[in-house]
């Protein structure tokens, strides 16, 4: 009857910044192939596209979205993740070589590859699951909660059908079934998994941490019922051939659309108006739903491909921005929160962690990967830009995250520690 | 329901930092002295409502002594001292320094809420039952 309140107050910090760091080597290597093929990673199904989209939605934000639930499942979750150490270091393993593998499979198009990283992304997944999932089903039940539920059961119905397609791509077999599988693929992953677990992360942030109004109760309670609803009958429809399926990526859409509407809004009534680079990011994240909601509703009316891309594109900067907006406030406060708690006087306040400046050039560059990014759906070789600035962005992200780490071990090393004797 | 009168209790010393806040950015440190002052009241005024008597009227109901009351008692001495560095920092006129550790303490008091909204007062909810309207109003009475 009472299970459900951890008595540790975080996991150690290594577990989440060990996600946390991989994510700029994902963001490098992604950025280097935008560099080299920019016309290919536009092209939509070309193999190196297909590379570049899974090196940012599984190596930059899942692995910055499973990074983050280690931390947050002791806060949210209730029951912290067992063995957090062992654990994290056994699912980076296998998300980190999967990734890659994933990626080379494609850009090499080595048959065994695919097999190899269903293998590794396939375990890696169905063991965070099933690791997070029953701990979940234990606690009290809250709006959050349903939303991680959600997420997590969306990442696991993902990696399945990838599992699926990875088979076909390395016997050269596509059923008749292909375009359904992947289209529900796809549709978990960015609605199932990513768009779920940031609404239900924005239930808690945007009203406690910037002390904003709280989303509707409505809004709350079956925002988490439509999702799942929609993604099953739109599943059902694609499998079935039935007609009219976009009407359930048209509800979706809608839903999205109420929750930026609904996000805007605490934003600028909020009540804390210390106007930080996070705000920068949940603002200009809002600003990228809009604008992929509005291309994706165009590309139903017209089903012109450009359009199309601009929507994935927007939408994958839109995850991306409030993973950095997080990030930059996360790692900040892990860094004090461990030193302090371990009792070192002289731990840095989170300001002395990331300086505002660095966190303000991070802001800079990643408002000149969207505008690149998505001007370059209409003039490709502007994709090089987009690359150029993309490794710039990651580039000091990672020096952000190991001067993080390296303040953090220096304090341990030389800080002040209090001790009763 | 302990949840909701607790939960309005967050929010009302949420909203008072809130204004601390930008009374300072406005410039105006008397005011934000003045309203922090209030922050700190309440707040501390909340702990106090939850160690003096929820939580002993919980762990008498449970016989729970050392599980999550504890770590929320914990969490309580953290924010107490960086609520009361912040006190020090605002009347010597540290403006960075009270930013500077509002930001720490502002995500732990959110995280500590959250624990207590999303789980430790639902389970006391459930464990007074018919009771939680009296113990609502011992709180109410609790001096300030």
């Amino acid at each position: 009857m009472f299970e459900g309140l951890s008595l540790d107050q975080a996991p150690p910090i290594s577990v989440v910044l060990r996600f946390f760091l991989s994510v700029p080597v994902f963001g490098i290597f992604l950025s280097v192939l935008m560099m080299l093929y920019p016309t290919q990673i536009l092209t939509v199904n070309h193999p190196l596209s297909l590379a570049a989209i899974h090196l940012l939605f599984l190596g930059v934000i899942t692995m910055s979205m499973i990074g983050a639930l280690f931390q947050m499942q002791s806060v949210l979750g209730g029951r912290p993740i067992p063995a957090p150490l062992g654990n994290a270091f056994l699912i980076h393993i296998l998300f980190s070589v999967g990734i890659f593998t994933l990626a080379g499979a494609f850009i090499t198009q080595i048959a065994p590859l695919f097999v190899l990283a269903a293998t590794l992304l396939g375990s890696g997944i169905v063991y965070t699951v099933f690791l997070i999932i029953p701990l979940l089903f234990k606690s009290s039940l809250h709006d959050t909660l349903r939303g991680m539920r959600l997420a997590l059961i969306s990442l696991f119905i993902t990696a399945l059908l990838g599992i699926v397609m990875a088979d076909a791509y390395a016997e050269g077999n596509f059923s008749t079934f292909h375009e359904a599988i992947r289209a529900t693929h796809y549709s978990f992953a960015l609605i199932g998994w990513i768009g779920a677990l940031i609404i239900a992360v924005a239930f808690q942030v945007v009203e406690m941490f910037y002390v904003a109004t709280p989303y509707s109760d409505w809004c709350k309670h079956n925002v988490f019922r439509i999702i799942p609803a929609a993604l099953i009958l739109k599943t059902l429809w694609l499998f079935l051939a039935l007609p009219y399926v976009w009407v359930f990526d048209l509800l979706l859409a809608a839903l999205l659309m109420g929750f930026f509407t609904t996000t805007v809004r605490r934003l600028r009534e909020r009540k804390r108006r210390v106007s930080d680079v996070s705000i920068w990011f949940w603002s200009i994240g809002m600003g990228l739903l809009f604008v992929s909601l509005i291309a994706y509703g165009g590309y139903l009316w017209n089903m012109e491909e450009v359009i199309l891309q601009i929507a994935v594109i927007a939408y994958a900067l839109f995850a991306l921005s409030i993973i950095l907006g997080m990030m930059g406030k996360i790692v900040p406060f892990l860094v004090w929160f461990h030193l302090s708690s371990a009792g070192y006087m002289d731990a840095p306040i989170m300001s002395h962690v990331i300086p505002l400046k660095r966190s303000q050039s991070l802001f800079g560059l990643f408002v000149l990967v969207c505008g690149t990014a998505v001007m370059s759906v209409l003039y490709p070789p502007l994709f090089i830009l987009t690359g150029v600035f993309s490794f710039a962005l990651f580039a000091l992200l990672g020096y952000n995250l190991i001067q993080a780490l390296k303040l953090y071990r220096y304090t341990l090393t030389h800080g002040t520690r209090f001790t009763l004797e | 329901m302990i949840l909701e009168f607790m939960r309005d209790d967050h929010r009302a010393c949420d909203h008072l930092y809130a204004e601390a806040e930008s009374a300072l950015l406005a410039k105006d440190a008397e005011k934000a002295k003045t309203i922090f002052d209030q922050f700190y009241t309440a707040t501390n005024h909340h702990f106090d409502m939850e160690e003096k008597e929820l939580f002993i009227t919980f762990e008498k109901r449970t016989g729970m002594m050392g599980g999550p009351t504890q770590m929320m008692r914990y969490e309580h001495q953290q924010l107490r001292s960086l609520i009361e560095s912040m006190r020090l920092a605002l009347n010597e006129n540290r403006t960075n320094d009270f930013f500077g550790i509002g930001e720490s303490m502002m995500i732990m008091l959110q995280q500590h809420n959250m624990k207590e909204e999303q789980m430790l007062y639902p389970m006391i909810d459930r464990t007074l039952g018919g009771d939680a309207e009296l113990i609502i109003q011992t709180l109410r009475d609790m001096p300030i």
